[in-house]
This record gives C-alpha cells, sequence and structure tokens, in this order.
C-alpha cells in the first residue's frame, strides 16, 4: 500500500499547457470553402494561437490546391510562408541541443511557417456547392516533412469524420510528447497508436538506419517511422532523370528555379527534393514547395522590374507560364505517364534528350522538360548513369533508385563541400598562437583567389568521378546565399572553437606567479575577465570540459587570494 | 503531465515495478486467471532468457467508463503516486507507460487513460483499437456508473473484434467513500456483471492508495504472461518464418483499417 501522498503539481515540472505542442506545432488549422467569402478558416486549434491577416490570408490560399477541378478525393502536399512575427523560444535548453547535434535541414526555421496539408474533396448532393472541400492543415516551424504528412495523414481522415473533438484529442496527445530531441528514440502517443520516431543527428553517417530493428514486433497500437525527412528522389527527378546535374547545380548556385506541375502533391515533393539533392548543405534561399498567385509574396517574386530573386517555387496554376516567361531556369513536370526510359533503349545518355530552348515554354505545351540556357560547369557522371540506367531497364524498385540517386547526390555534394572544409580549416589559427594572456588569435578570413587556387591544384577533379570545370562551379558558388550562410555557420563554430582553446590556455598557465609581478589594477582585470568567460561557459555561449571549467573556477579563486581582503570581498559581490 | 511521460521513459525499471511472484486476484469469484501462479512454460522461457528472443513485451490497456468515476485517479495513484480531491475533466485521452520487471523481463504497460465525456466518444474508436487490456472503471457510490459497464464493453469490444486474448477487468473506485455495508451490496451486483462479461473484478481507493498497486501488477502480470503464451504458440505454428513480420503497418501502400468510416455507439449515460 501506498501512503505517501506527492501534491500533483511537484511531479509536473516546469511544463505548462501547450508547452509541449508548442514544441512541434504551432497549430492545426481547419480550412473550409464558403460559398461567400471563398476558401475560409474555419477553426485554429489550441484556441489562443494568433496568427496575423496575412498569414490567415496566406494559409486559406495554400491550403487548396490552385487548380480544384483536378484533385479528386484526398491530396496532400506542404507548403511554407514567412511568419509575420519571429518565433518565440520556449525551451532554451532544448534549442541549444537541437542547434548543437540536429543536422542543418532540420533545424527548427524562426522565419517560416510549413504547413502540412490533407486536402479532401468528394461529391455531396447535400451541400450546395455539390462537394465536399476542406482542409486540415498542421502548421509548424519543422522542416519534417515525411514526418508530418504521415501525422496529417493520420489525423485528417479522422477529423472529418469525427469533427472538432477530434483535434482536441490530437493537440493533447501531441502536448504530451517528448521535446524534439536529436539521436533519441521518442515515443509519441497519438490517436491511440505509439508512434516510434528518431530525429536524426549531425554526427549519423549516411546511410545508417536507426530504427528498423528497434521493436519489429508491433502491433496495431505501434508504428515505427523510418525517416522524418527523407523525400522520395526518384519519384521527384524520374521525369528529368538526364537533367539530375544540372538541377544540382542550379540548386546549389541558388538560381532562380520554377517547377510547374499538375498537382500541388507533385510540385511540392519535387521542390523538397531538390533542395535535399545538396544535402547535407542547407539551401539558404527562399522556397516554396507550393506557390499561388495568392501570395504575399507573389508580386515580390514575379516582378519584371528586377532580375528574377533567388528563390526556388512549386507552383500549379498554368497562368504562371506566362508569369514566368523570362525565368532563366523553368522545369515543367508532367501529370501521369512517365518518359520511356526503362525501354530497349534507355535514353538517359542519348543526345536526342536535350535542353528545351526557353522560347519554347508556352502556356499550352504540357510536355515534361528543363526549360534553360545554363551550361552546366560539371559533366554528367556517365559511370553513375550507366548504371543507374540499368536499374531502369531491371525494373529496380523504386525505393533502390531513390537510394542510389541518394547516395549519388550526397557523394557529389560531399566531393564538392570538402575542398571548402579544408581551406577553412587552414584559416584557423596556430595553437601555439593562442595565449592565455593575450586576447584569442582572430581567423584569417576566407580569400576568394586563395581558395580558387587551392582548387586548381588540389580540387575534386583530381579524385571524384565528374570532370569538369569546378573552379568556374566554385566561383559561382562563392557569390551564392548558400554559401554565405555555410560561411557564417562555418566561422561561428571556429570562433567558438578559438574561444575554447583560449580558455584550456588560460586554465591551465601558471596564474599565481604570473600576479606576483602585476599591479593590483591588473590583477583585478583579470579577475574580471576570467569571471566574464566562466559566465558565458555557463551560459553555454562557449563549450569546454568540465575539467577545464572546474580548472578555471580555482584559477578564479587562486588569483583572488593574492588580492587584499577588502578587494576580495568587493569582487565576490555580483 | 508530458514531463513526467518522457522521465518515465528515460528512467530504468524502479524497484517499486518488479514482479517476481504471482499476484493474487481480488476475490476468487470473478477473477480471470485461475492459477495461483505463473505458467510454467512462462517461467521456464523467462529463466532461460528466452523472452529477449521472443522480443520486447509492450501492451496497450485502455481505461474506460463513465465520466467522473475516478480513471484518471486510478491511474495517476499508481503512476505518479499522487491524488488530487479536485476534479479535472480529461481532455481527449491521457497517456502513460509504466515499466515493469516481470520474472526479470521487461514489461510495458501503455496506458490510454480515456475521457468519459460524451462528447470525445466519437472519437473513442481510433484510442480503443489494439488494446490488449480493456480496464473498465465505475464508482461504488453511483451505481448507474456500474450498470454502463456492459456498454462500455461492447463498445471496447467491438474495435477489438477478433483479438486473441482481450483482457477485461471491472473496477471499483472511490471505495474509501462507502459505508462496508453499502458496499457488500454493490459487490455482489458487480461480482454478478464481471462474471456475465468475463472479466476480473477489483475494489480500489485512489485516495487511499487501496489495492491500486496490487491491481496494476495484477494487469501486467497477466498481461505479460499472454503475451508471452501468444507469442511462443505463433511460433510454434510458423517455425523459420521471421518474427512479427507483417505486423507492423504501413502508411504508404494499404488503406488501413484505422481510417474505416465506423461510428462508435455512444454509450449515453
Amino acid at each position: 500500500m501506498e501512503n505517501e501522498l506527492i501534491e500533483p503539481d511537484e511531479n509536473e515540472g516546469k511544463t505548462l499547457p501547450w508547452d509541449q505542442f508548442s514544441e512541434w506545432l504551432h497549430c492545426i488549422a481547419v480550412v473550409t470553402f464558403d460559398l461567400e467569402l471563398g476558401q475560409a478558416m474555419e477553426f485554429v486549434y489550441p484556441k489562443h494561437i494568433e496568427l496575423s491577416d496575412t498569414e490567415r490570408t496566406n494559409i486559406c490560399y495554400l491550403a487548396f490546391p490552385d487548380s480544384n477541378s483536378g484533385c479528386m478525393g484526398d491530396t496532400q502536399y506542404c507548403f511554407r510562408i514567412r511568419r509575420s512575427k519571429l518565433a518565440k523560444s520556449h525551451k532554451p535548453e532544448v534549442d541549444r541541443i537541437q542547434n548543437k547535434n540536429c543536422p542543418v535541414m532540420l533545424l527548427k526555421d524562426k522565419t517560416h511557417f510549413y504547413g502540412y496539408v490533407y486536402f479532401r474533396q468528394v461529391r455531396d448532393k447535400t451541400l450546395k456547392r455539390g462537394y465536399f472541400q476542406k482542409s486540415v492543415v498542421l502548421l509548424s516551424s519543422l522542416p519534417y516533412f515525411n514526418f508530418f504528412k504521415d501525422i496529417v495523414d493520420i489525423i485528417a481522415p479522422e477529423y472529418f469524420d469525427n469533427r472538432e473533438p477530434c483535434l482536441e484529442a490530437v493537440c493533447h496527445d501531441i502536448d504530451q510528447w517528448p521535446c524534439p530531441i536529436p539521436g533519441k528514440t521518442l515515443s509519441l502517443p497519438l490517436m491511440g497508436m505509439v508512434l516510434q520516431v528518431r530525429i536524426p543527428t549531425k554526427q549519423d553517417k549516411p546511410g545508417t538506419t536507426f530504427l528498423d530493428n528497434i521493436d519489429k514486433k508491433t502491433s496495431l497500437a505501434s508504428l515505427t517511422l523510418s525517416s522524418i525527412n527523407e523525400v522520395d528522389l526518384f519519384e521527384s527527378f524520374q521525369q528529368i532523370l538526364p537533367h539530375l546535374h544540372l538541377i544540382w547545380e542550379l540548386i546549389l548556385l541558388g538560381e532562380p528555379l520554377v517547377v510547374m506541375a499538375t498537382s500541388p502533391t507533385l510540385c511540392a515533393s519535387t521542390v523538397l527534393a531538390f533542395i535535399s539533392s545538396i544535402s547535407p548543405l542547407r539551401y539558404q534561399c527562399d522556397y516554396r514547395p507550393y506557390f499561388t498567385i495568392h501570395d504575399s509574396e507573389f508580386k515580390e517574386y514575379t516582378t519584371k522590374i528586377q532580375d528574377p530573386p533567388h528563390v526556388l517555387l512549386g507552383v500549379t496554376n498554368p497562368f504562371f507560364a506566362k508569369t514566368f516567361q523570362n525565368w532563366p531556369h523553368v522545369v515543367r513536370l508532367s501529370g501521369v505517364g512517365l518518359p520511356n526510359y526503362g525501354g530497349s533503349n534507355p535514353s538517359l545518355l542519348n543526345s536526342d534528350v536535350k535542353l528545351k530552348k526557353v522560347t519554347k515554354l508556352k502556356a499550352l505545351d504540357q510536355k515534361a522538360g528543363v526549360f534553360t540556357k545554363y551550361k552546366t560547369f560539371l559533366k554528367k557522371d556517365k559511370m553513375f548513369l550507366k548504371n543507374f540506367t540499368k536499374g531502369l531497364v531491371s525494373k529496380q524498385s523504386s525505393r533502390v533508385q531513390s537510394n542510389q540517386l541518394k547516395r549519388h547526390f550526397l557523394e557529389l555534394t560531399q566531393s564538392f563541400v570538402i575542398p571548402l572544409e579544408r581551406y577553412m580549416a587552414s584559416l584557423m589559427p596556430l595553437q601555439k598562437n593562442i595565449s592565455a594572456l593575450r586576447a584569442p588569435p582572430s581567423i584569417r578570413p576566407f580569400r576568394p583567389e586563395e581558395f580558387l587556387q587551392m582548387v586548381e591544384s588540389n580540387g575534386p577533379q583530381l579524385t571524384s568521378g565528374t570532370k569538369g570545370d569546378w573552379t568556374g562551379l566554385y566561383r559561382q558558388f562563392l557569390r551564392s546565399p548558400n554559401f554565405q550562410h555555410w560561411h557564417i555557420q562555418r566561422r561561428l563554430e571556429m570562433e567558438a572553437k578559438v574561444m575554447s582553446l583560449h580558455l584550456v590556455a588560460l586554465s591551465e598557465m601558471d596564474l599565481r606567479s604570473w600576479c606576483g609581478s602585476k599591479s593590483e589594477v591588473e590583477v583585478v582585470d583579470v579577475v574580471l575577465r576570467l569571471k566574464q568567460k566562466v559566465s558565458l561557459v555557463n551560459e553555454h555561449k562557449i563549450e569546454v570540459s568540465e575539467k577545464t571549467l572546474e580548472k578555471l573556477n580555482s584559477q578564479l579563486t587562486t588569483i583572488k587570494e593574492t588580492l587584499p581582503p577588502d578587494l576580495q570581498t568587493i569582487l565576490s559581490k555580483d | 503531465m508530458a514531463g513526467s511521460v518522457s522521465s518515465s521513459r528515460v528512467m530504468q525499471v524502479h524497484k517499486d515495478r518488479v514482479i517476481a511472484r504471482f499476484p493474487e486476484a481480488y476475490t476468487k469469484d470473478a477473477r480471470i486467471d485461475l492459477k495461483f501462479d505463473f505458467d510454467p512454460r512462462v517461467r521456464q522461457a523467462c529463466a532461460n532468457d528466452k523472452v529477449n528472443a521472443v522480443g520486447l513485451k509492450i501492451c496497450k490497456m485502455i481505461v474506460i467508463g463513465d465520466v467522473s468515476v475516478g480513471k484518471t485517479s486510478l491511474v495517476n495513484r499508481f503512476c505518479k503516486k499522487a491524488f488530487d480531491a479536485d476534479y479535472k475533466a480529461t481532455i481527449g485521452v491521457d497517456f502513460e507507460v509504466e515499466r515493469f520487471e516481470v520474472l526479470n523481463s521487461p514489461f510495458t504497460l501503455q496506458m490510454w487513460d480515456t475521457a468519459g465525456q460524451e462528447r470525445f466518444q466519437c472519437i473513442a474508436s481510433a484510442y480503443y483499437r489494439g488494446a490488449n487490456i480493456v480496464t473498465i472503471v465505475f464508482d461504488v457510490s453511483d451505481i448507474n456508473s456500474l450498470t454502463n459497464a456492459t456498454k462500455w464493453l461492447e463498445a471496447a469490444r467491438k474495435e477489438n473484434a477478433g483479438a486473441e486474448g482481450l483482457l477485461v477487468f471491472l473496477v471499483g473506485t472511490k471505495k474509501d467513500l462507502i459505508a462496508p455495508g453499502a458496499y457488500r451490496d454493490v459487490e455482489k451486483e458487480a461480482i454478478k456483471l464481471a462474471q456475465a462479461m468475463s472479466a476480473e473484478y477489483w475494489a480500489v481507493s485512489s485516495k487511499t492508495g487501496e489495492c491500486v498497486k496490487e491491481f496494476f501488477f495484477r494487469v501486467a502480470a497477466l498481461a505479460f504472461e499472454g503475451s508471452i503464451l501468444r507469442e511462443m504458440e505463433r511460433r510454434q505454428f510458423s517455425r523459420g518464418a521471421q518474427i512479427g513480420d507483417g505486423n507492423a503497418i504501413k502508411l504508404k501502400n494499404e488503406p488501413s483499417p484505422r481510417y474505416k468510416n465506423t461510428k462508435v455507439s455512444c454509450c449515453k449515460t
């Protein structure tokens, strides 16, 4: 028998209602078709969640396929919109762990919302419009494309049957989820099931699976999701296989690119596949898996006064064919029916698969193809294409094909990134120049010409199977937002590293004897500086080992003791 | 609440959750299992550490019953050692995980504490699916809540038709609120009903803690034993076949039975 009673609150920790929910989702919105208003937000749950008018309007338009008629039944896709207000951080500690361990592609996006849409359109004679049209939209800061697609696939059909109580219960389930910490197997209760997921970490080796072997013996009550973000590359690339190296370059360089497709599902998944082709680099330009003419950025992105912006847009409205007539690069995908690459005469390498001339892009032209004048820097990897074609001929499963594509892109991106990493590393100050008593040395600036010279003499052209003008590609890349972001990220990491090395040096030097020869003012100065460093460590602004921190604290005590007692008292106050 | 979910997951099995002896039933008149010890085959398998080969044992329990009979209090008493006298209606469903060690083998009990409110009955079917254990809770001081137990069981069975070895418990709560004489009358009725439902009868007080731990231990032991025995049978049937093959739900290919348009018959109170 248990007689000791604990007050209920004591066990609850500091978690407030909706705190856990907010770690995963901003809200769930239901968008319906109102005969008078058009697309309108029926309701938002949790009820206290605020959305700006712009956000509301954008969500309403993006929640329905553009050209409705084509999408009977259930349709799933995702969109991305600007946030009106920066995301608030509820749990700084969780954010810190995520920033440290999460692959960059999966980091919380503080400036955008991702909308995961489940749209249903069915004939319903009881309704005035003749059709039931409604969407359930999960709104989140997390780019977990696969994960939320699966989640909304579980929630939405249940909602269409049972309405508000369903979303209420679902939100309550999600509010009981643990935080999305990378590397842990998370058990997430949802609608009577427990979902097993694992958020990848930066350190994961590509190609390793973590969850497949856990808990194979699942039942109706449990479900393992193998990946939270991986999109099916083959599905998205199959119509434009001969051009996959071209696409990779366009994405890498952040060139303005439009994907025109017949359904939001296809354009959205293709946009996501494109940006994932340069993983582990993060695509830093704006991208919209699904974009409509009603979007608040429509004017900004289709302006004819300036050059096309560096964005990647997925569209379905035929009207865009005209709007984007002058865009440098357009990918057009047809609905169903794929080019027969797998026939007796596979054509991936044949010269007849040429790029279409930009001028040929007309609204009525429904043929799939890539419309661009762009000339790739690198040559196609013929070995890869040959092997890949063999797979097509022997009708390998699309999963195998997808994995091959993924591996190929990863190798290509890694070949590209390694020289950059190597050059960055060479900018670090030498260990022997890090002295405890001088300010931490600065990192040398990135000099494009110096880097390009290094590439000339020792670049990927020597090791990679892909030949071509690597230097030209780097030259272009150094001007792109993708490089700028990568460079800033790396610099920050290196600066943190220098700081931490500096602290190690400080913790290991003989401060006491140094103090002996110094004036009181100088010693006080060192005490203050040390205190500041320790507090930076405590705030996780600088990372050092426990041992270093201990040593720093004892250094602080040691040198304080060399000062007169009255000064010591003053310095001990905060 | 969420904090406790994550923390209980991280924790190793607490010494409070170790089951070494076969827990007894509450009353000999309405019990599921007539034995007084674990099945010898199960004991043998655990002793030989074959359980790990059989796989991780997880069971799903749903806690159902009329509004405010004390479902959440029962679960909280056991999982958090807490009792809150103030009533707070459950929204949708609360989820708790408890890890046990039965005969030195790990066992996980998932508890889905559902809302009794009418408003949430329409979504109940989703939460009932795949349950191994049904705990129907009633308030010993409210005879109506006992009468409704049959309807709750019907709803739960409907979602688990064809499931092997569904364990049903009928649990009377708030025993501290009723005089012993009055309780005896209720118990007579409840045992009769439990027998008719092939359920095991328990009476507890979440306020004092009376019989709460004993009840959950009994649930864990019977569920553990049942799942091991079922797995052994399955293995004898299909030697050489992969374990658990084809059991996992795939989201993509099949329009899975989760999306059936079934409406649950609502249990009106």
